[in-house]
């Protein structure tokens, strides 16, 4: 219970940051809803200048510091060093707040393990990935990481100490090393290439970038920090001082300043005990997973909607086997499902005007069927006479008083053209805050929907007028306010 | 992009620019008290074997199959590293590191950083490398280890035993 207590305080939490930045940033361009596409962008912008520095540095242990010395006092190579670094950082802080975040919104069980698990396995290669680019530099700040990172890893038993002998004098430290190292610099971004590409693979429409206008401002930024507060090396590296005070970059070194407040073994434990907590998370807590939607062959005409729809990739297109005169048929992998219902809405089956044959959609949530839909419309619609109807999606938490659905995509838009034929006011589809679905892209598949630019479209026959989108998550008000406007617009058409 | 929407994000951006800008490379990290100096003992040595090779009898030798019948019977094992430094006369480290490997037929690797008072000490080491246990490799420098400067004790058989560097 107190578990449950705290995941809903953390959501709000999650949602009142996310609302605070939508009154600073366009919608669509929150950054707190684009975390992880923010990482990727600076990833590659890391790729990008490192290409550069890779071609313009020294990377022999004798040639690499006045290589770097030489960067700094050049305008180019203070930009591209200054972005190369600081887009590290600000990528290794995109990352955490991308994985707090997905953690925070329970993203880790059933259909997100595999997400959650390929990206937890990222977070290791992107400290050892920055940290060696440190030591590239091979100044005083270099000698201090490579050493405590050395002395860390001498707290295993595996003989590991004798990493820590090639920094104990001047004479111990190789090109060979060296070399070793630029190879990790490169190797291990690109086995974080392979794990971002893996990260991907069970989401369908993955927006890898973040829109322009987020983007563009963001590498501006951090091209000005560049400039105005250049990336120097220290003094060069001395195997045989220790110098008492070192500025550090916190985003990469912090293992090292905890490494040396407890102890080397402290933090293997602890980061340990970490790493295998973030693992475990798809096991723990709730394992009941959701049900999986459900094909009917019968109904189902191969149109691929659904599975062009589906967030997941929860849906394929398979070769008919009933012999009817459709080419293929959808078949569901129950493991990806997200039972969102976006694909029922997706189905040209799905709607309400069927009357001669029972109601049943080519694809449907067995706990909460189209039919059932229907049901429900019928019943607001006797009981709310002349009233605005209103779908609502679970995760948005608005559901009391409206037809809960469990996304805001699941509604065909035919059942909006069935409600003002009925009689209602107006319809409300309202859902979680704009680029923030639970299930990744209900509102922008209901948004094209409803503007005619994806099948099933609503026809353009519907008064417009009298439909309203609302994503703006567990805020009430605009939900009344649309409310109020949809009812004052049929009270004056009655007059 | 209008106007209002720029001044709004242009302080955003600045903030978090300032943010990476300052983390990475503020507040300084103090590492190590201005005081202070560093020993390092770094070295990896192959100790004796834990017990001699001895000449297999005749009688030994003819209970072996014909491809296996070596003179010498040399068990693998090495005896552990017993090391110690002293700072002016007083232990400040002292270990007991086994060979490595599967069979403990690998050098026994050292490694510690020690951090003590700068100012002028002596420092003596000794390594036991035999399965008695008996020190019979011994080191002393006398030195002025200013604040912020290491000294290196390392330790190789073949060039004399220990080594000194500041």
């Amino acid at each position: 219970m107190g578990g449950i207590a705290i995941g809903a305080r953390i959501r709000r939490w999650d949602e009142a940051i996310g609302a605070g930045l939508d009154a600073i940033f366009p919608a669509g361009a929150n950054p707190w809803r684009h975390l992880g596409s923010l990482a990727f962008l600076l990833f590659v912008v890391c790729a990008a200048t490192g290409a550069y520095l890779f071609a313009v540095f020294d990377t022999s242990l004798a040639g690499a510091y006045d290589s770097g010395r030489a960067l700094d006092s050049q305008f180019l190579g203070r930009l591209v060093r200054g972005l190369h670094r600081y887009s590290a950082d600000a990528f290794a802080v995109f990352t955490a707040l991308h994985l707090l975040r997905e953690a925070a919104r329970g993203h880790f069980r059933a259909h997100r393990a595999w997400s959650w698990l390929s990206g937890v396995v990222l977070v290791p290669l992107v400290w050892v990935a920055g940290i060696t680019g440190f030591w590239l530099a091979w100044d005083e700040r270099a000698l201090y990481s490579a050493s405590a990172t050395a002395e860390w890893l001498a707290a295993w038993p595996w003989r590991l100490a004798l990493f820590a002998r090639n920094f104990a004098t001047p004479e111990s430290m190789n090109d060979r090393f060296f070399s070793l190292v630029v190879f990790m610099h490169i190797g291990v971004p690109l086995f974080a290439l392979a794990a971002t590409w893996a990260h991907f693979q069970r989401l369908s429409h993955v927006r890898a970038w973040p829109p322009a206008a987020l983007g563009v401002p963001l590498m501006a930024s951090l091209a000005i920090l560049a400039l105005a507060h250049p990336v120097a090396s220290l003094g060069r590296a001395d195997a045989l001082a220790a110098p008492a005070t070192l500025a550090i970059d916190w985003f990469y070194f912090f293992p090292h300043a905890l490494a040396a407040a407890f102890s080397p073994a402290a933090l293997w434990v602890a980061i340990g005990a970490g790493f295998a907590a973030l693992c475990a998370m798809p096991w723990v807590g709730p394992r009941k997973r959701p049900v999986a939607a459900r094909m009917d062959l019968a109904n189902c005409n191969g149109c691929a909607r659904c599975a062009a729809d589906c967030p997941f990739g929860a849906v394929i297109m398979v070769p008919r086997s009933d012999g009817r005169n459709h080419p293929r048929e959808a078949q569901v992998v129950p493991d990806l499902c997200a039972s969102c219902g976006i694909c029922a809405g997706a189905c040209p089956s799905a709607t309400p005007f069927r009357r001669r044959t029972a109601l049943a959609s080519g694809i449907d949530l067995p706990q909460h069927t189209v039919s059932d839909l229907r049901v429900e419309l019928d019943r607001a619609l006797a009981a709310n006479v002349g009233a605005p109807i209103v779908f609502a999606c679970t995760p948005a938490g608005l559901a009391a008083g409206a037809i809960a659905v469990e996304c805001a995509a699941m509604v065909p838009p035919s059942f909006v053209q069935y409600a003002l034929r009925g009689g209602a006011a107006g319809v409300i589809l309202a859902g979680c805050r704009e680029g923030d679905c639970e299930h990744r892209l209900g509102d922008r598949w209901t948004r094209e929907r409803f503007a005619g630019l994806r099948e099933p479209a609503l026809r353009a026959a519907v008064p417009r007028e009298r439909v309203r989108l609302v994503f703006r998550g567990s805020d009430a008000g605009p939900l009344r306010e649309a409310s109020l406007e949809l009812e004052e617009l049929s009270a004056e058409e009655r007059q | 992009m209008n106007l209002r929407s720029i001044l709004l994000q242009a302080p955003a951006y600045a903030a978090f620019a300032a943010f990476i800008g300052y983390f990475s490379a503020a507040p300084l990290y103090h590492h190590l008290a201005a005081d202070r100096a560093v020993v390092k003992l770094s070295f990896s040595h192959a100790a004796e074997r834990r017990e001699e090779c001895h000449t297999r009898t005749a009688e030994e030798l003819a209970k072996l199959a014909p491809n296996m019948r070596a003179p010498l019977d040399c068990p693998r094992a090495r005896a552990d590293v017993h090391v110690e430094v002293m700072m002016d006369g007083a232990v400040i480290f002292s270990a007991v590191e086994h060979a490595s490997g599967l069979r403990h037929d690998l050098p026994a690797t050292v490694y510690r950083r020690l951090e003590v008072p700068a100012g002028h000490h002596v420092f003596r080491a000794r390594l036991a490398d035999n399965a008695s246990g008996e020190f019979r490799h011994d080191g002393q420098i006398e030195v002025d280890l200013a604040p912020g400067r290491v000294l290196v004790i390392d330790f190789v058989a073949s060039r004399g035993g220990f080594r000194f560097r500041s």
